[in-house]
């Protein structure tokens, strides 16, 4: 018996994991036990992101017969991490697009469900924002709920009574020169330049028309000349600093270390629950993005998020619902209550942001919440990532010093028409 | 059990087959389930590598055959010749770095002192620790202005210290340095294991024919240890080729493409570009990279053993 045992054991052992691995991807049923029916949320951390609670809470208020439930992503993997997951068959119903390329390269592979004729299905397509950016060639392919859009933030003590409402580049760096104090650990910066390559390359981009998948780039000099300038009179964390310590936009902002600070919209939402909980002290407020041209309109960047439903959702029709109904006016409510940009606008969504408890509310931040225009961050195309990833390199360069200005235009122009194809 | 105790079977010819097919099945049944493993998570997708590389693949659509067009790619990609130079840089200076620490570290440690167990694991202590948290930690370390690293450097008067991870020059030297602190400790534990194996009478007769402590060290300690060094630095090479994890959170490649090794290209092409087939011809020249700095190793041994 016990012999028996000795040589049945390791044949069981190894069955039964091979029966595990093997069902381990097949297995789940699209219904709770109660009966609901459950719909699955690729979305990126949960915890600290809390429109998806919004979102979901408000929609199983509304269909109380569904159940959405939340597949929790790190954010700086995501695009990552979907991409396997849809590689190996992933049956996820409803996938967040947390930008446009990886949207596109979903799309044109197939991996999405049109949405096409919701959309024209809808009532008042124009006060969808961002929905255009979403046409791949005449197919939907997903809704976009949020739209942010880059604006200036501001710590009010700091910045005093300086006007920011119409500020040029040229006159942010010399208030931002103005504005830096101290030395050694208790420095003020009077700006803090994140190191992504948008703060430079998409602003000039967006106000000087100039195409960022190139293959010309010779109209980024001057923001740059800009963004070295502020580093170079220290009026900025430097670059390497911030990059090689992994400096986050929120501490230097929170910590009152940077009196002044070029970010998405998104980051209204998140200093206020900051705020709610205690953690940051900081009166702040938001202006418009600064300009490159003084004739008073104001040109931003921004970029639109997205629900799509999986081509191989186990729950496609719930899904839907659950996309449609994110991407519309109650969806819109309910992210504007937290102080998120919705895509769809409304002058009730536009005063539910406003009523928010601690959102600016003055004429400054009204006028920076009203751009002229938004212009996609990156433009889409097959060639999107490879471009960015180029950027991304030669923006490091010279924003570390390793290169001049004009080589490193030289170098994106030379890169992106030999080595993108 | 019957047939055993049938008289007509030749009773030990068959009782030793049927023992030796016994022990084969029972040691199958021990190897079965890592083999299972093995095969499912390596060996499939690494004989899927070399088939993949002969395709255009996005991982979604059916792979289109393609012939050699990846490798005519990776022949006029730049990316791809910096990563094999930074690679190769790498491992010239990780594995000779490290073997002579490790080696260092285990001869000393290998004395009979107080405290020599403390010592011991403090230096093996790098090699448990997270990498995550490693690279981390040196980041500050070696962070150009603040860094206390450069502080010292300064403080001795070299007025313009390296920038190390900012600095195209200094970004693959630092990983060097960070990489031979961390593994530094688990090579020691392996030549300590070395030193053991070397019986005492010899160093007894060398002091005796009036050797001094190098003599030793040169004539003793190192031609005993030659299995040892060998499988270490065997070890390290192909670590040094497949680095990954530590270049990825310490500096991404960067700046710029001053620290991007081949492992980094890889995932890039293949996860984030979504090119699989051109991936895997790259992984299938890192392969091809690793074996042949292995053979070459390999006769070498065989000719130092002659």
């Amino acid at each position: 018996m016990r012999k028996t045992t000795a040589r049945v054991l390791p044949v069981a052992l190894a069955a039964t994991l091979f029966g595990a691995a093997a069902c381990g991807s097949g297995g789940g049923s699209g219904t709770t036990s109660d009966g609901r029916t459950v719909v699955k949320i690729a979305l990126w951390n949960y915890q600290t992101t809390p429109e998806f609670k919004a979102l979901i809470d408000g929609f199983e208020a509304k269909y109380p017969k569904i159940d959405v439930q939340p597949v929790d992503i790190l954010a700086d993997d995501y695009p990552d991490k979907v991409t396997t997951m849809l590689a190996g068959g992933d049956r996820t119903d409803v996938l967040t697009m947390k930008n446009i390329t990886d949207y596109a390269r979903f799309g044109t592979r197939g991996q999405l469900l049109p949405l096409t004729d919701d959309v024209a299905k809808m009532a008042d397509k124009s006060a969808y924002s961002g929905l255009a950016d979403y046409n791949l060639k005449g197919q939907y392919y997903a809704l976009p709920y949020r739209q942010d859009f880059w604006v200036l933030f501001y710590n009010r003590k700091l910045v005093g009574d300086a006007d920011v409402s119409h500020l040029t580049w040229s006159g942010f760096d010399s208030l931002a020169k103005q504005l830096t104090t101290g030395s050694g650990s208790s420095k003020t910066y009077g700006t803090y330049l994140h190191t992504w390559r948008s703060v430079v390359q998409a602003v000039a981009s967006a106000q000087t028309g100039g195409n960022l998948l190139g293959p010309d780039y010779g109209w980024m000099k001057d923001q740059y000349s800009v963004a070295l300038d502020v580093q170079k009179a220290g009026a900025t964390l430097p670059f390497s600093t911030a990059s090689s310590q992994k400096i986050t936009y929120d501490s230097q902002f929170t910590t009152g270390k940077a009196a002044m600070v070029p970010m998405g919209t998104w980051w209204a939402a998140a200093l206020l629950s900051e705020k709610a909980q205690g953690k940051n002290p900081v009166d702040w407020g938001m202006a418009p993005l600064p300009q490159v041209s003084a004739d008073g309109k104001a040109t931003t960047f921004g970029s639109p998020t997205a629900f799509a439903v999986n081509k191989k959702a186990r729950n496609a029709d719930a899904a839907k619902q659950f996309v449609e109904w994110a991407s519309g006016p109650e969806g819109a409510a309910a992210i504007a209550k937290i102080g998120l940009v919705p895509s769809y606008h409304s002058s009730s969504v536009m005063n539910a942001f406003f009523g928010v408890q601690g959102m600016p509310t003055d004429a400054v931040a009204k006028q920076a919440m009203q751009p002229s225009k938004v212009q996609l961050e990156m433009p889409v195309s097959d060639k999107s990532s490879d471009v960015d990833e180029i950027l991304t390199q030669e923006h490091e360069l010279v924003m570390s010093g390793e290169k001049s200005v004009d080589d490193g235009i030289k170098e994106m122009d030379d890169r992106v028409k030999t080595e993108v194809r | 059990m019957t047939t055993a105790s049938s008289p007509s079977a030749p009773a030990p010819v068959s009782s030793d087959r049927r023992r030796r097919r016994r022990n084969v099945l029972v040691g199958w049944s021990f190897v079965l389930p890592n083999f299972l493993g093995f095969a499912a998570l390596t060996l499939v997708p690494v004989v899927g590598t070399f088939v993949i590389a002969f395709t255009d693949w996005d991982s979604y659509s059916s792979p289109k055959w393609i012939g050699l067009a990846n490798f005519r790619r990776m022949q006029h990609d730049e990316n791809f010749w910096t990563a094999v130079r930074n690679t190769c840089w790498y491992a010239a200076g990780h594995i000779p770095l490290t073997l002579v620490a490790a080696l260092g570290l285990a001869v000393l440690l290998n004395q009979k002192l107080r405290g020599v167990g403390l010592l011991r694991t403090a230096f093996f202590f790098p090699y448990v620790t997270s990498l995550v948290a490693v690279a981390v930690v040196w980041n500050m370390l070696l962070s150009p202005d603040i860094g206390p690293v450069n502080q010292l450097l300064r403080h001795l008067g070299w007025s313009h210290p390296p920038g190390w991870t900012t600095s195209t020059d200094w970004s693959l030297p630092a990983l060097i340095l960070t990489s031979v602190w961390r593994d530094m400790g688990y090579y020691m534990v392996l030549f300590l294991a070395g030193l053991q194996t070397i019986p005492a009478e010899l160093y007894e007769a060398a002091r005796v024919d009036g050797a001094g402590p190098w003599m030793r060290f040169r004539h003793v300690t190192l031609p005993g240890l030659r299995p040892t060094t060998f499988f270490v630095t065997v070890m390290l090479t192909i670590s040094s080729f497949k680095v990954f994890d530590l270049v990825q959170v310490m500096t991404e490649g960067g700046p710029g493409r001053s620290s991007l090794v081949l492992s980094q290209l890889i995932f890039r092409e293949g996860i984030t570009h979504g090119r699989f087939g051109y991936s895997s011809a790259v992984s299938l020249a890192l392969f091809v990279i690793a074996l042949a700095v292995t053979l070459v190793q390999f006769q070498f041994q065989r000719r130092s053993e002659r």
